[in-house]
């Protein structure tokens, strides 16, 4: 059955009555016009290559490439939206900041507003959705936006809602961060985005609770699918990709084939959601993302997990009198989820050195650590910061070594990326449907 | 003549109030549920009647009819907020029958003890729940001892001994009543009060029985109070979705709301999100319609009598 967007199709009169349309597709149609792929896209129904020689690929927005790491994707630098000059002076600010509620140690923050003795301002949003849907309506400005990924990607350069970056003010990126991180294939070179932390998806459970061990089980995610003895204490993530990739996760290591987590066939997703629905009959199992607290405080034994989320369990979370050590964790090392966000400037940022200068500081490997310890718990992709390091500075017990992501984890697994409209409308059918009991 | 014209003006602010942020909001849900999306999955509304696309209004509408996941968690919420509405009546009017009849010079203290947990916002009410109602909470060890834990997991209610929150409908349901029963209980207290003791007084004194008294003529005389009572508790209840998402978190107690919350939130389908508001909106303006009728016709056979 067509979808009704496209059965009555978007007229340009249609697009005009609209003022967020006017916005979006004026955004989309500049950027269109400056995107250049290093790998032609090689075709597609709706896209700007179309040949009968090859599979037909799902583009974004505007026929904007999908970056994949067999498609790299240098987005260009348009006339209308250049990179700030070199020895440029730091401005005054106040520097504001855009990212998730609790995703930044305040201390950090004070720490840089004595530094470069500007103030800062934070705001946060709930969704990325939400954060898009603000930056685009162009009423607010932030110098640094923090926290979104290469799901969003697209949509940002799209709506030009982002300034490219000066790399002379980020020496930071080139001495301390992952080299695998310093010219990713969604946005080669670093121009708009650096990297701010990265997680991998697992499996977080109660050593003390369940008798099982997982990380020893041919296939750990099938521990869904036995938990009935755990019924009520089993939860999954409420978030669509991370979830409906974990069933496709467990049927690719059972045929040993290579998962496209980021497939857009229906009938792939089909079969996920119905997976998925089994284990409401099975555990009636939880969707939350709250296993950073329940898992702590053994409301829940196993759950569907952040590595970030357990590392910040065991860090921040154990009740009196629990040790971190009841805390396991288990991620693949290959064909999994990985994951890393940005920092990112806004286009129309007023301070842009300062807002660089930010970027930098964060980038810094002590601060960058105190960030990490002191609030996050999300690992930032720093040379010198590893598992055997937390451990030895008895921050992490070992049973969660496997929750410090590695680079060559961190290369081997996939990371979960923009798709395009109607392969994230499949996504979001699946997902409802679960949801939905 | 300027008499009419200052009574006019003095609700000038409240129509005002009502026409930009319940009928521009409610227009505005309107364009989208009848506009389209753009190729950023962003909304664009359809200001214009003449121009409005069905399409995404029949998508459901088919989902609904063919019995895919909406009529699903349509269906369920209004069982949810049918037992809930029941339950909170059944809790309600005999508190507001007893503080509006019985509580005497206490009624005021009786009152203000009612409203007592408005002071308290819903969510950290909802919070001290979770708590209460884990497997090691007072509230776990109170229905345990009391026996209630195991009448509940007798009657297939509960599944495991201290599972309050383990995703169980029966949990929802009853933190569904927690949360608005004051709100039945407010307008059935007024109704009662209302009620002339003369007219209870003559039904005895013609050989009416307390009970056959109660039920011909408090119970009618009350049924406004009771249909205001439903309406108020019912309204929020079919909108909400962090109930659910608080003390249970599992797919088998997904209301419209969470649907709702999703679909706009953190979606690309947030015409859907808009239609489903749309229909939802549609189903408790039929309810309003004979909350209106029937209270018409409450009133109009009180005057006969």
């Amino acid at each position: 059955m067509a979808h009704p967007k496209d059965e009555h199709a978007l007229t340009r009169r249609r697009l005009l009555q609209g003022a967020a349309g006017v916005t979006l597709g004026a955004g989309a149609l500049g950027a269109l016009t400056g995107c250049e792929n290093t790998t032609t896209p090689t075709g597609s129904g709706t896209g700007p290559v179309q040949s009968r020689f090859v599979e037909a690929k799902p583009v974004g927005p505007g026929g904007l490439p999908l970056p994949r790491p067999d498609n790299a994707v240098t987005w260009a630098i348009t006339e209308d939206n250049k990179p700030i000059l070199d020895g440029r002076p730091v401005e005054a600010g106040p520097l504001k900041i855009y990212n998730y509620a609790d995703y930044i140690w305040t201390g950090l923050v004070q720490r840089f507003e004595k530094k470069y003795s500007a103030k800062v301002e934070l705001a946060t949003y709930d969704t990325a959705d939400q954060a898009i849907a603000k930056l685009a309506s162009g009423k607010v400005t932030f110098d640094v936006i923090l926290g979104l990924t290469g799901s969003n990607i697209v949509n940002l350069i799209a709506q030009q809602l982002l300034m490219p970056l000066n790399h002379s003010y980020l020496p930071n990126l080139e001495k301390n961060v992952w080299p695998e991180l310093q010219d990713p294939f969604y946005d080669r070179g670093s121009r708009y985005t650096v990297p701010y932390v990265v997680w991998s998806d697992g499996i977080g459970w109660r050593n003390d609770k369940l008798k099982e061990d997982v990380a020893a089980m041919d296939v750990p995610w099938d521990i869904f699918w036995h938990s009935q003895a755990y019924k009520g204490k089993v939860g999954v993530l409420d978030d669509k990709r991370d979830t409906l990739s974990m069933p496709m996760q467990r049927d690719a290591m059972h045929t040993g084939a290579r998962p496209d987590l980021n497939t857009e066939d229906p009938a792939v997703l089909e079969k996920a959601g119905k997976d998925l629905q089994q284990l409401t009959d099975i555990c009636n199992v939880k969707i939350a993302y709250n296993d950073y607290q329940t898992l702590p405080e053994a409301k829940t034994y196993l759950h569907h997990a952040w590595s970030g989320d357990i590392v910040g369990a065991a860090i921040y979370y154990m009740p009196k009198g629990v040790k971190p050590d009841v805390l396991s964790y288990w991620a693949p090392d290959a064909n999994g989820v990985v994951q890393n966000d940005f920092l990112c400037i806004g286009r129309h940022t007023k301070n842009p050195v300062l807002a660089h200068n930010f970027i930098d500081f964060v980038l810094d490997e002590k601060n960058a650590y105190d960030n990490f310890v002191q609030q996050n718990g999300y690992i930032p992709p720093q040379k010198g910061i590893d598992a055997d390091l937390l451990i030895k500075q008895g921050l992490i017990p070992k049973s969660l070594a496997g929750a410090v992501t590695r680079p060559d984890q961190f290369a081997a697994n996939q990371e979960l990326l923009q798709l395009s409209v109607e392969g994230e409308r499949a996504w979001d059918d699946a997902w409802s449907k679960f949801k939905a009991g | 003549m300027g008499s009419r014209w200052t009574w006019r003006a003095l609700a000038a602010p409240g129509v005002i109030w009502l026409a930009v942020f319940f009928l521009v909001a409610f227009y505005a849900v309107i364009a989208v549920a009848f506009g389209n999306e753009d190729s950023l999955s962003q909304p664009v509304p359809f200001w214009n009647p003449l121009d409005w696309n069905v399409g995404y209004v029949i998508q459901v509408l088919k989902n609904i009819v063919h019995g895919e996941q909406f009529l699903t968690v349509f269906l369920r919420t209004f069982a949810f907020v049918a037992i809930a509405m029941a339950l909170s009546l059944a809790i309600g009017y005999p508190v507001a029958y007893f503080a509006a009849r019985h509580a005497g010079r206490w009624k005021m203290l009786v009152l203000l003890l009612l409203i007592l947990p408005f002071w308290i916002n819903y969510l950290m009410r909802m919070l001290a729940w979770i708590n209460l109602l884990s497997p090691d909470g007072w509230a776990t060890r109170f229905l345990h001892t009391v026996g209630i834990e195991q009448l509940f997991i007798w009657l297939g209610l509960l599944s495991t001994e201290g599972g309050w929150l383990d995703g169980q409908p029966s949990t929802v349901i009853l933190a569904l009543v927690y949360g608005y029963v004051p709100f039945l209980i407010i307008p059935l207290f007024a109704a009662l009060d209302r009620i002339d003791q003369r007219q209870i007084e003559a039904a005895r004194d013609l050989g009416a029985s307390p009970f056959s008294g109660f039920l011909r003529v408090t119970l009618p005389l009350s049924t406004p109070g009771i249909l205001a009572g439903c309406v108020l508790v019912a309204l929020p209840m079919f909108g909400d979705y962090y109930t659910p998402d608080l003390v249970s978190a599992s797919a088998k107690t997904n209301m419209i709301g969470n649907q709702i919350d999703q679909l706009t939130r953190q979606g690309s389908e947030k015409v859907v999100g808009a239609v489903l508001t749309l229909i939802l909106s549609a189903v408790l303006l039929v309810l309003m319609v004979y909350y209106l009728r029937a209270t018409r016709r409450a009133g109009a056979e009180a005057a006969e009598a």
